[in-house]
Parts: C-alpha cells; sequence; structure tokens
C-alpha cells in the first residue's frame, strides 16, 4: 500500500467483535484490516499496536457497511454480502463462509449495498441497496426473503425499530420510509425536507443516516440532522450543525454525530450542541461504540483518512489506528 | 540451634555490634577483669605498691599491714568496678527489652493502620461503583426529561383543546341552524310548488271544461241545423 493509497483512502465502515477486543474497518479500496484494542490498549503498547494485525481483501469495490453478530462479521461491497467467521479472523484465516447476492432485475450494472442492520426479531438481515429497493435475507435459511420497493432513487441506511418490528429506511429521494417488516407494506413516508425548519436547500434534499431508539428518530443528511418522535411522525428538535451528517447514533443521554467537518459532535435531545471534538481526518463517514465489552468502551470514529480515532474518554482523542 | 548457620550468627552480631565499641566489649571486659580478679595472687607486686605508696601519706603506717590494706583496697576496688561493669551491662539489655517491647507494639499499631487504610479502600470501591450507577440513573432521568421537552415543545405549537372544541361547538351551531333554515325553505318551496300544481291543474281543467262545452255547443249548432234543413 503506497503513500498515495494511503493519502486517497477513506475508511466507510466498523465494526466491534463480539468480544470487544478486535475493530474491523472496511475502506473504499474493498480490504477488511483489524485492529487489535487489546494490545493497542493495554499498557505496554508500542506503535506497532496502532496497525491492523491482518488486513485482506474482501471485495472488489469499497466496503460499505460492517456489521457483527454473536459470532459472524458480514461485510457488504458492490452488491455482494459475505460472512466470516470471527474465530477464523482472529486466527488470520481469511476464508468467507459465504457470498450471497441479491436478486438484481438488471443485470448490466451491479449496484451496491449501502447500509444492513440486523432484524433480530426474525433473525433476518436488512440491507440497503443501490437499487432503489430494501433487500431482507433470512439468516436462518440464507435466502433472500423479500423485497421492499417504494424509493424511487437509492437507499444509502436501514434502521430497525426493535419494539414494533418497522424497519426505517432513508434514501437519496429525500424520503424516510417506514415498513412493516412482516407485509412488507411501507406504513409511513416522511419526506423530511419538505419540513421548512429541517430542510437545507443547499445542500440537497438526500437523508444519509437514519437510527432510531424506538420512540425518536434520528435523521439528517442534505436536511439539518433532526430528531423526530415517531408517534405522531413530528419533528421535535433540529440540531444546528454546519455540513451534513453521515451516521449518528444515541448514547446514553446525549446524541453523537459525525459528519462533514473533522469533529464529533456530542448533542443533547434539546436541540443544542454540546460539544464539538476534534479528530484527525478532515471528514468522517462512520461512528461506533464498543458496547460488547466493559473494558474496552472506546468510541471510533473513521473517515477520508487511513487514520481511525480512538476515544477512550468522549471528551479527547486517545490515539488513532491506522491502515 | 544448629539451624542456624554460623554464617547467620556472624552476621546478626555484626550487625548488632560490629564495631566491638558497646556491650559486647563491655562483656569480654567484664569477664576478664572476673578472671583477673579470681586469679589475682594474695600479694601485690613491688612496683605497684611502691608507686601508690608514694602518692598516699601512708609512710609511717608498717611495710606488711600497708601491703595487706592495699591488696584489699585493690580487690575491693576491682570488685566495685566489675559491679559497675555488670550494673552497665544489665541496664544496656533493659533498655534493648523495652525497644523490642516498643517494636512489637508499633508493629501492631501499623498493622492496625493498615487494616483501617484497606477497609477504607474497600468502602471507596464500593461507593464509586455506587455513584457510577446513580450517574447512569440520573442520565437515564435527564435523557427523558429532554424528550418531554422536546415533546411539550411541539405541543405548544399546537391550538387549546378547549378553544378548538369550542370553535367546533359554535361551528356545529352555526350548522345546525343552516340546516334548519334550509329545511324551512325547502318546505316552503314545496308547498308553493303544491299550490302552482294545484292552481295550474284547477286551470288546465276549467280550460278542457270550456273547450269540450264549446265543441259540444258547435256539435249541438251543426246537429240543430240539418235537423232544421230536414224538416
Amino acid at each position: 500500500m503506497g503513500p498515495v493509497e494511503l493519502l486517497h483512502m477513506s475508511v466507510f465502515s466498523q465494526s466491534f467483535s463480539p468480544c470487544g477486543r478486535f475493530l474491523a474497518a472496511g475502506n473504499n479500496y474493498g480490504e477488511i484490516a483489524v485492529f487489535s484494542l487489546s494490545a493497542a490498549l493495554s499498557p505496554d503498547a508500542t506503535a506497532q499496536s496502532q496497525k491492523p494485525v491482518l488486513t485482506f481483501s474482501a471485495h472488489e469495490g469499497p466496503v460499505f457497511s460492517l456489521l457483527s453478530n454473536d459470532c459472524h462479521l458480514l461485510s457488504a461491497g458492490s452488491g455482494e454480502v459475505s460472512c466470516w467467521s470471527w474465530a477464523e479472523l482472529i486466527k488470520k484465516n481469511t476464508k468467507p463462509l459465504w457470498t450471497k447476492r441479491p436478486n438484481y432485475k438488471s443485470s448490466l450494472e451491479i449496484p451496491e449495498i449501502n447500509s444492513m442492520t440486523f432484524n433480530s426479531r426474525d433473525n433476518s438481515l436488512v440491507l440497503a441497496g443501490g437499487d432503489n429497493n430494501v433487500h431482507i435475507l433470512d439468516l436462518e435459511r440464507g435466502l433472500f426473503k423479500s423485497v421492499l420497493q417504494g424509493h424511487s432513487d437509492y437507499v444509502h441506511c436501514v434502521s430497525v425499530r426493535g419494539r414494533e418490528g418497522e424497519i426505517l429506511s432513508g434514501g437519496e429521494d429525500g424520503a424516510v420510509r417506514m415498513w412493516d417488516s412482516r407485509t412488507g407494506q411501507c406504513v409511513h413516508c416522511i419526506e423530511v425536507h419538505k419540513y421548512e425548519s429541517c430542510a437545507r436547500p443547499q445542500f440537497g434534499k438526500w437523508i444519509s443516516c437514519v437510527t432510531t431508539d424506538s420512540d425518536w428518530m434520528l435523521c439528517g443528511g442534505g436536511p439539518s440532522l433532526s430528531l423526530w418522535h415517531l408517534r405522531s411522525l413530528s419533528p421535535t428538535s433540529i440540531f444546528p450543525l454546519i455540513g451534513c451528517q453521515r451516521q449518528t447514533s444515541f448514547y446514553q443521554d446525549m446524541i453523537l454525530a459525525v459528519g462533514d467537518g473533522p469533529a464529533v459532535s456530542h448533542c443533547l435531545l434539546g436541540g443544542e450542541v454540546k460539544a464539538q471534538i476534534p479528530c484527525s481526518p478532515q471528514s468522517l463517514n462512520t461512528l461506533q461504540l464498543n458496547t460488547n465489552s466493559t473494558d474496552y468502551r472506546v468510541l471510533t470514529v473513521g473517515g477520508s483518512s487511513d487514520h481511525i480515532d480512538v476515544f477512550t474518554n468522549l471528551s479527547y482523542r486517545t490515539f488513532s489506528f491506522s491502515f | 540451634m544448629g539451624a542456624v548457620t554460623d554464617d547467620e550468627v556472624i552476621r546478626k552480631r555484626l550487625l548488632i555490634d560490629g564495631d566491638g565499641a558497646g556491650d559486647d566489649r563491655r562483656i569480654n571486659v567484664l569477664l576478664k577483669s572476673f578472671t583477673k580478679w579470681c586469679n589475682s595472687p594474695g600479694t601485690p607486686d613491688e612496683g605497684s605498691v611502691k608507686g601508690s605508696l608514694q602518692t598516699t601519706c601512708l609512710h609511717f603506717v608498717p611495710k606488711n599491714l600497708i601491703q595487706v590494706l592495699f591488696v584489699t583496697v585493690f580487690r575491693f576496688t576491682q570488685y566495685q568496678r566489675m559491679m559497675g561493669i555488670l550494673a552497665q551491662c544489665e541496664f544496656s539489655m533493659g533498655k534493648t527489652l523495652m525497644v523490642y517491647d516498643m517494636n512489637l507494639r508499633e508493629m501492631e499499631n501499623y498493622e492496625k493502620i493498615y487494616t483501617n487504610i484497606e477497609q477504607n479502600i474497600t468502602s471507596a470501591h464500593d461507593k464509586i461503583a455506587e455513584c457510577k450507577k446513580e450517574i447512569q440513573r440520573a442520565k437515564r432521568i435527564r435523557k427523558n426529561r429532554q424528550e418531554y421537552d422536546a415533546l411539550a415543545k411541539v405541543i405548544q405549537q399546537h391550538p387549546d383543546r378547549h378553544e378548538t372544541l369550542k370553535q367546533l361547538e359554535a361551528l356545529d351551531k352555526e350548522l345546525q341552524q343552516l340546516s334548519h333554515i334550509k329545511e324551512n325553505v325547502d318546505a316552503k318551496l314545496e308547498l308553493r310548488k303544491k299550490q302552482f300544481h294545484v292552481l295550474l291543474s284547477t286551470i288546465q281543467e276549467l280550460q278542457q271544461t270550456l273547450e269540450n262545452d264549446e265543441k259540444s255547443d258547435n256539435d249541438e249548432n251543426i246537429q240543430g241545423s240539418p235537423a232544421q234543413n230536414g224538416e
């Protein structure tokens, strides 16, 4: 990996291992690198421990999404989903367990998979596809069981409302659609850019991040990052962040958001921005919190650089992993 | 005693009293002077007696008597000296015993303080865990409060329910009144229609009757004239 490639690298996705000691990160060259958190956070860490313990090529195109469950790592790239076993990866064996491809209508161009999430109610994987559809893969039988059609442009992000069993998807067409996971019908459709308080016409109407904790939803992208109450489908708070947000997450009583701009924003539910913590990449694409381990509770962010910043205390950057 | 090696004994003795100026020397001196005292002859040697005679003013006392006196005095002084050294040794032994006692008590004291501090550490750990739980609870409460505030903001934007109900009631009343009026107007219209219908049908009938009458008159006239012609 020469210096020019390192300069042009972007990290698109991250995922922590189920034991919480390893971090997998996917970049735009189709590689996945596994970093050891336990080595990097131990008292006798060296500069070498901030390099990956394993780097392998996973897909031909960029790895847009990584997801972990109890023992597997799922990666999605240009049109296909691959599954790797964490135990095998820790032993440096990089053979995937399986690779599947959703049924695309046109075989000329392969649409990419932008985002994935688990629906634990019926043990299925929800994929946000570039062919304007949301595909659902049944993990038990390994078959694609349904396709949710309704978006008119590619789907950026998906999220699952656990309690109600609904799937939320946000797309380039500016709509956030809510689908019932059993019937596959679109229950609601919110056009965020139509609400005056959220809309930012200078950026466009696309929605790039949707996340929910069953009662509330955060969505952002072209329009400002806004907090919505799902029962009443009304926007309750608008966050005055400059730039488009690409990933957000609820954490305790705060909201963490990353996007344009070299900072992680901490916001309160009321709509005020509490803090903006600077980090090394110029703009950030992905944010992950390690909830799988109590010893290594860190926040990691990655973006348009070959460095992944690690925060052990949310207020400052501790060190960076590099590819 | 056989378990302790010579090295240990030597090391301990050097540690305690290595330089030879102290209790060890005193005990050795005592032993030597005791053996000397036990083995000392009845008569003293000439030189020491002469030397001490010259310094004393006992010239007039006979020589033998002086010699015996001198020896007893000499032996007595040695004896006193030895008793003094013995007392010194006893004194230092007593001192060491007291120091040993003091050290033991200090050790106990330190042990007590040590266990006390350990207890404090564990209780502090527990308190920290408690406080962390409190923080989590407080954060949840804060999150809930913020959610309420956000919802309240949205709700405030909508108009009051009473107002809306009142408006609805007023509109209902208006609607009722208007429909009442409409009903009345409709009824009137029906009535007038019916009356006009009656009027028109009467006129029609009258017209018919008049026509019939005219026709029958004409018929009679026509019938009447041929009858007249026939006669």
